[in-house]
């Protein structure tokens, strides 16, 4: 896990800017909240107001740490995607984890208008959600693995994991078109992503699965970099291509599919992240690469969180809309650069 | 089909208990003045010599086009007139509604029987119309709200009273084709309370029962305005806060909003009467609870029923002072047997019975002996 050392003095700047962002983070927000009174309520002492100890403790530090981590998160299992389908455009739901989660989601918020009765309403809780969001990515994730463990091409699983996306965007569909106009807002809100809502014990639950997505991720560097030569020379170098891919999208699935069940769908990240990370650090290798990534989609996450808290008013852009602004031309300047890029 | 057959007598002979004065009932143009509408800015109705015309100017945000409706006795001429009109006879009798707002101005005026469709039947609380809806009387058609055209076809109502969110009427247009006069209710874009209310004149127009619906609104508008007065009379305005979450966005009502208007009545001070918006508001959760923490009242707080159940969906809201003193009221919790919201449904024809609500919440020492109706306390 350590860095290589050329890249030492670089990694420590990162953290410098990852710390600075954090800070920043906390202590902007609607409400003006005095520095000397942030720093007061995050080590406990008495604040002036009450209600800003609330802001900070259960409000913007939970947020943070929720933006640290799917930042982090979201970038690692684009990576791995990546690297893992050879496909520069290749993100952490190609597999369908974030159609199914969102499945999930329609099932349970647009559903209830099929299964009748306004109770169904009071399943829609906080936890209601996540646990049906998880249940949709578990399950396709299941069916993503049993066919990756039948197909020998990767490519065919990429394809494969596009179609659980488009049969689930059917059902959404329909399921959407029959439901009342209150609970398709809901459902269209869930898509908009929200990095606001967890308490700490959510918080508890999320880093644990999410640490362990990251563990399972640092286990794979090696298969990754050999992976890089293409999968018929690191099957005559020994790698059991079979188990490393169950790695990789196991890897992936508790990241991806624990970020989209807390957070939401959180665009295009996973995605953007890992090139930034590469052009910045011009190598292909994941031992360097995964700790930047970290970093990077931490600090970007954070950045994109201070932007839509939209400091000073009332009001707040939802975090969607942010990382595709960001996220958006650096996809298209990939597109445009292909032919010059690392990867 | 036997099964048809004895539904048919059955129907007919309850029908035929009834005692109906079979007498054409002239419309009464006797003073050819306006209706006169005080609150409602939605429609007016002209009276002329032998017919009398409707218009609605605002049946959703941003309405380009007026909808003018020539109202006729059943079986006399179509009136000339210049300009684009649909024509419609009245009183009319087979009638197919698309909003429960509708349900209570009908029962109102004594008119539940003349229902002979709905979609989504539901939404229908009244215990009145949905033992109509229980016996077959009133035919489902179709779900939230979406006109089955075919099944409406079928039914051949002689009018359809529908609505729309967004000015998006298709099917109305293809009903209106084959002949089936088609209506819209813009009663839900009032603003003023007694505005909704006042609709009950629109619909009271089609059955020639305008002076029921006019003695019927007077009431409700004088009980709303003695309420109001009642409350200028109390010593504090409490702080109310409103709305609740969805992630850590929370939806207030906006300062002009309908649900403002009647904080505002009820002598309270809504900690966002100054917004200018009709609609909600999308606030972040730390403003809200910077402006609304030690609010007195926390009055409509959604669909949750217990504190607990509330503090399940998001835990800050037990940092507010209105959820530690357990004065959380919610307008959502009475349903009828199928689950319809009875707010909805009743409310926008009962504004009297909503703010004496509020009062009694905000005020109870003024209203001793009353018990809301709408609105629970959350425990």
């Amino acid at each position: 896990m350590t860095p290589n050392k050329s890249y030492k003095s670089v990694f420590i700047v990162i953290i410098i800017v990852l710390l600075l962002c954090f800070v920043t983070n906390i202590s902007l927000g609607s409400v003006l909240i005095p520095w000397l009174d942030t720093i007061k309520s995050l080590v406990g002492a008495t604040v002036e107001k009450e209600s800003w100890r609330h802001i900070i403790i259960d409000y913007r530090l939970p947020k943070a740490i929720t933006a640290i981590i799917v930042g982090s998160g979201l970038g690692v299992s684009g990576l791995l995607m990546q690297t893992l389908f050879r496909n520069p455009l290749a993100g952490p739901f190609v597999l369908g984890i974030s159609s199914g989660a969102s499945l999930g989601v329609a099932l349970l918020i647009l559903g209830s208008a099929l299964i009748g009765g306004s109770t169904a309403l009071f399943l829609v809780s906080n936890w209601g959600l996540v646990i049906a969001a998880s249940m949709g990515s578990v399950l396709v994730l299941f069916m993503v693995m049993l066919v990756s463990s039948r197909v020998r091409d990767t490519m065919a699983i990429l394809i494969i994991g596009l179609m659980f996306g488009s049969i689930t965007a059917a059902i959404v569909s329909v399921l959407s078109y029959f439901a009342p106009a209150e609970q398709l807002q809901r459902y269209v809100f869930w898509g908009f992503g929200s990095l606001g809502n967890l308490s700490w014990t959510d918080l508890l639950i999320f880093s644990v699965i999410a640490i362990i997505g990251m563990i399972l991720a640092i286990f794979a560097i090696k298969p990754l970099n050999t992976l890089l030569l293409g999968e018929n020379y690191a099957r005559s170098l020994g790698l059991n291509i079979k188990k490393s891919r169950l790695l990789i999208i196991l890897a992936t699935g508790l990241l991806a599919g624990s970020i989209t069940a807390f957070a939401g769908p959180i665009a295009f990240i996973g995605l953007a992240v890992p090139h930034l990370t590469r052009q910045l650090f011009h190598t292909s290798d994941h031992k360097t690469l995964i700790p930047a990534v970290i970093l990077f989609g931490s600090i970007i996450m954070l950045v994109c969180d201070t932007i839509s808290q939209l400091p000073g008013t009332e009001y707040t852009l939802p975090i969607n809309a942010i990382t595709s602004l960001i996220g958006a031309p650096v996809v298209i300047w990939l597109l445009v650069r292909k032919r010059k890029m690392l990867f | 089909m036997k099964n048809y057959i004895i539904l048919l007598l059955l129907v007919a002979s309850i029908l035929s208990c009834k005692q109906e004065k079979k007498v054409v009932i002239p419309i009464s143009v006797e003073k050819l003045e306006d209706q006169k509408i005080d609150y409602a800015t939605g429609f007016t109705i002209q009276n002329h010599k032998t017919y009398k015309e409707i218009s609605i100017t605002s049946p959703w945000p941003d309405a380009k086009s007026t909808f003018t409706y020539i109202l006729h006795p059943k079986g006399s001429e179509k009136p000339t007139i210049n300009g684009k009109a649909s024509f419609i006879e009245v009183p009319v009798d087979k009638t197919v509604v698309t909003s429960t707002t509708d349900i209570p101005m009908l029962e109102y005026l004594g008119l539940e029987n003349k229902l002979i469709g709905f979609p989504h039947c539901d939404y229908i609380s009244s215990e009145k119309t949905r033992t109509l809806v229980d016996n077959g009387t009133i035919i489902e058609l179709g779900n939230n709200g979406h006109l089955n055209t075919e099944l409406t076809l079928e039914l051949a109502p002689e009018l359809i009273i529908g609505y729309s969110a967004t000015g998006d009427i298709k099917t109305y247009d293809l009903l209106e084709k084959t002949g089936i006069p088609v209506v819209m209710n813009g009663s839900w874009m009032e603003q003023h309370p007694l505005g909704r209310a006042e609709w009950i004149k629109f619909v009271g127009a089609f059955y020639n029962k305008e002076q029921q619906a006019d003695s019927i609104f007077k009431k409700i508008e004088k009980d709303y305005n003695d309420a109001a007065t009642l409350a200028n009379n109390a010593t504090t305005t409490p702080t109310v806060l409103s709305g609740n979450m969805f992630k850590d966005v929370w939806h207030v009502p906006g300062g002009d909003s309908y649900v403002a208007k009647f904080l505002k009545d009820a002598n309270t001070n809504y900690l966002w009467a100054e917004t200018k918006k009709t609609g909600s508001i999308g606030l972040n959760f730390e403003s809200v609870l910077e402006k609304a923490q030690n609010a007195q009242f926390w009055i409509g707080s959604g669909s949750s029923t217990s504190l607990e159940e509330l503090k399940g969906k998001n835990n800050r809201y037990t940092f507010f002072e209105a959820f530690k003193n357990k004065t959380v009221y919610s307008s959502t919790l009475k349903t009828g047997a199928k689950g319809g919201l009875m707010y909805y449904e009743l409310g926008p024809m009962r504004p009297d019975l909503i703010l004496k609500d509020i009062i009694q919440i905000a005020h109870p020492e003024l209203l001793t002996d009353y018990e809301p109706y709408f609105f629970e306390k959350l425990n």
